[in-house]
């Protein structure tokens, strides 16, 4: 009889600590969750970023603008042009 | 003394007296009966302090939902929304001995002026919004400034790399995020998203530790891809820009079609604004033109009025029609040429006045109206886009002689540009007219059938003649390509007060390649005074340049060999072709 009564304090006891030690964990998880999707936010607004500056970069009014003013480059014309064909198997 | 006296009086010294013992009793129980209604008094009706403080460490957290994206129908960012900072001031937790140079330097980094700011901070009391839509890095640098009581906060701000080019078709949010023009009007529903929050608990270091349930998860807004194709958008831009200003015209406008699919490729306007910056935009900036304003085609209308009598078998293309002299009532048709005969593609290919008033009088009335009705006169069209108008058509019963007449060639009868545009589909598409779209099309659209196949081509033909030698629009001419339209120069209605003799609106709409038809690209010049006012000197160049870049993105393959090529726009390299053989 006692000894029964000793066993089950003891289990309850290391239940009891067990809670606790969950507890703390959950938390430390919630916590390291919370971060990551902090990251996950900023990532995505960094990526949203760098996507603008590309498009700003390689917007074509850019480019024909840099060619021709800077490079010098012309259109090719027609009489410059080859056109391939794929030839019919 | 006696052993009986001392005994008990021994007992009376070791045993205490009773009362003291119930004295403690009493005081413990009084200790408990305190405790419990001090626990009492917390747990019930004083209990709002200890809430206020467990309230410092719960947070409700907002979660920003993001805009969705608007791309070209190549995927390419035409509006994009990025992070930016709100500075929010709590005057009442600012100290009072904030250091000068602080003061000053927040100042700067705002943009403001260090007094103003000053007053700001001393005459309010609660949370003020001092700036909003800051860059990162301004606001990184206003938080190392670290002055208490000033909070950055997260929202965004919407971007439009391709700026003014494309700013009528896209439009603009304001600073709430909702849409205010174009297609960011018409599809907000779409574009927004809906914000999220969830309350958790800190813990001392301000980290989330746990979560008090009820999370609102945010929703973002979904990404729309339009048919416009931004590198044909920027060119067209670019060509209307340029025309205007050489023309020292009153504004310019121009739109691409795709024929096969229905599908805008691009729809430009100048003058136009910077969405990105729009403190200094007018109402007249602000209009897209293709869509909003109105105008009497002129000769552009002529191939539709022989298209009808061609589909109706009252002539063919090689009828032949005197021209000569020809009074309506008082009114004296005139042509800018006197001509005995012309054939049918004559009358086209020189823009006869007199020589279309003649094919019309040759129909019903009826024809003509339900022809116009069908092409899309008259009706605004279902583009989903604010502010498109539908022009005027007369019903055909109120038509007299010369309201016939004089619609044939395109006064007394107004459209947009796109509904011009639209018109001219059924030549390109083999007599079908398609439904046009200004998103993304995945599949094809089923045409309705509006001419036989035989009349779109023998009108396709007639409109090829226009930009060959003997035509009225040679300047419209692509290298590589056959291409073919019809000019238009009318004199600019005032309303009441009739026409304005020296105010024209040049147009073209054209189709190209002949022969295997791929694009419509329709162009009004409004106002030209540096010269030459007609639609062959002002539009179809414009057509031309913007014809040429459409094509070759497109891959559409050249159908013109290099002997059918007269090159006018660059004289010195068809010297050169010239040399070379």
């Amino acid at each position: 009889m006692n000894r029964s009564v000793v066993i089950l304090i003891l289990a309850l006891m290391a239940c009891s600590l067990m809670l606790v030690y969950s507890q703390q964990r959950s938390r430390m998880l919630y916590a390291e969750k919370n971060r990551l999707e902090v990251q996950e936010n900023k990532l995505n607004q960094e990526w949203s970023r760098l996507e603008y500056e590309q498009r700003e970069l390689s917007k074509s009014s850019r480019i024909v603008d840099i060619a021709t003013k800077q490079l010098h480059m012309k259109e090719a014309k027609q009489d410059k042009t080859i056109y391939v064909k794929e030839m019919a198997k | 003394m006696r052993v009986h006296h001392t005994s008990p009086s021994n007992t009376v010294v070791l045993r205490l007296p009773m009362w003291r013992s119930r004295l403690v009793l009493f005081i413990m129980f009084i200790g408990f009966l305190a405790l419990l209604s001090r626990a009492f008094w917390i747990q019930g009706p004083g209990n709002d302090f200890y809430a206020q403080k467990g309230k410092r460490v719960e947070r409700v957290i907002a979660l920003p939902s993001v805009r969705g994206k608007i791309l070209d129908r190549n995927g390419e960012i035409l509006a994009t929304s990025l992070e930016a900072k709100t500075i929010i001031a709590y005057p009442d937790t600012i100290p009072d001995d904030l250091p000068v140079a602080k003061v000053s330097a927040f100042a700067k980094l705002l943009k403001m002026n260090e007094s103003e700011l000053r007053k700001k901070l001393t005459d309010s009391k609660n949370q003020l919004y001092l700036r909003r839509q800051v860059e990162p890095e301004v606001a990184a640098k206003i938080k190392a400034l670290a002055i208490p009581g000033i909070v950055i906060t997260s929202e965004y701000r919407r971007y439009y790399p391709e700026g003014e080019a494309m700013a009528h078709i896209v439009g603009f949010t304001n600073i709430q995020d909702k849409g205010q023009d174009g297609m960011e009007l018409s599809n907000d529903e779409f574009l927004s998203g809906k914000d999220g929050q969830k309350h958790v608990v800190i813990d001392r270091l301000g980290r989330v530790v746990d979560n008090l349930g009820d999370i609102q998860p945010p929703r973002n807004g979904k990404d729309l891809q339009l048919s416009v194709d931004s590198k044909i958008q920027s060119i067209s831009y670019e060509a209307i820009k340029k025309a205007v200003k050489d023309n020292r015209a009153k504004s310019g406008s121009a739109i691409v079609l795709d024929s096969y699919t229905g599908e805008v490729l691009a729809m430009a306007n100048y003058p136009s604004y910077d969405p990105n910056n729009r403190s200094s935009m007018t109402g007249d900036q602000l209009r897209n033109r293709v869509l909003t304003d109105t105008f009497e085609p002129g000769s552009t209308m002529k191939p539709i009025t022989v298209a009808i009598s061609l589909e109706k078998g009252l002539i063919k293309p090689t009828t032949q029609f005197p021209i000569g002299h020809l009074q309506i009532g008082k009114k004296v048709i005139t042509d800018t040429h006197s001509y005995s005969v012309l054939s049918v593609s004559q009358i086209i290919q020189k823009s006869s006045n007199i020589g279309t008033t003649r094919i019309a009088l040759q129909m019903e009335p009826e024809d003509m109206w339900t022809m116009f009705q069908s092409v899309g006169f008259g009706q605004a069209p279902k583009i989903g886009f604010e502010g498109a108008v539908a022009g005027t058509v007369k019903p055909y019963a109120k038509w007299g002689k010369l309201d016939q007449a004089t619609m044939s060639f395109g006064y007394g009868i107004s459209t947009s540009l796109f509904q011009l545009a639209k018109a001219y589909t059924i030549f390109a598409r083999d007599g079908e007219l398609v439904p046009i779209s200004m998103l993304k099309v995945d599949k094809p659209p089923v045409g309705t059938r509006i001419l036989n196949p035989r009349t779109a081509i023998d009108m396709r033909n007639m409109l090829e003649l226009v930009t060959q030698e003997g035509g009225t629009a040679i300047k419209a001419q692509v290298s590589g390509y056959r291409v073919g339209g019809k000019t238009g120069t009318a004199h600019k209605s005032m309303g009441k007060a009739g026409y304005a003799s020296n105010k024209y609106d040049g147009f073209f709409v054209g189709i190209a390649p002949i022969s295997n038809p791929r694009i419509v690209v329709a162009v009004v010049i409004d106002e030209p005074t540096a010269g030459s006012h007609y639609g062959g000197d002002v539009a179809a160049p414009v057509f031309s340049s913007i014809t040429g870049t459409a094509l070759r993105t497109l891959g559409v393959p050249p159908d013109a060999g290099m002997k059918e090529l007269v090159q006018t726009l660059d004289p010195s390299l068809t010297q050169k072709v010239a040399l070379k053989r």
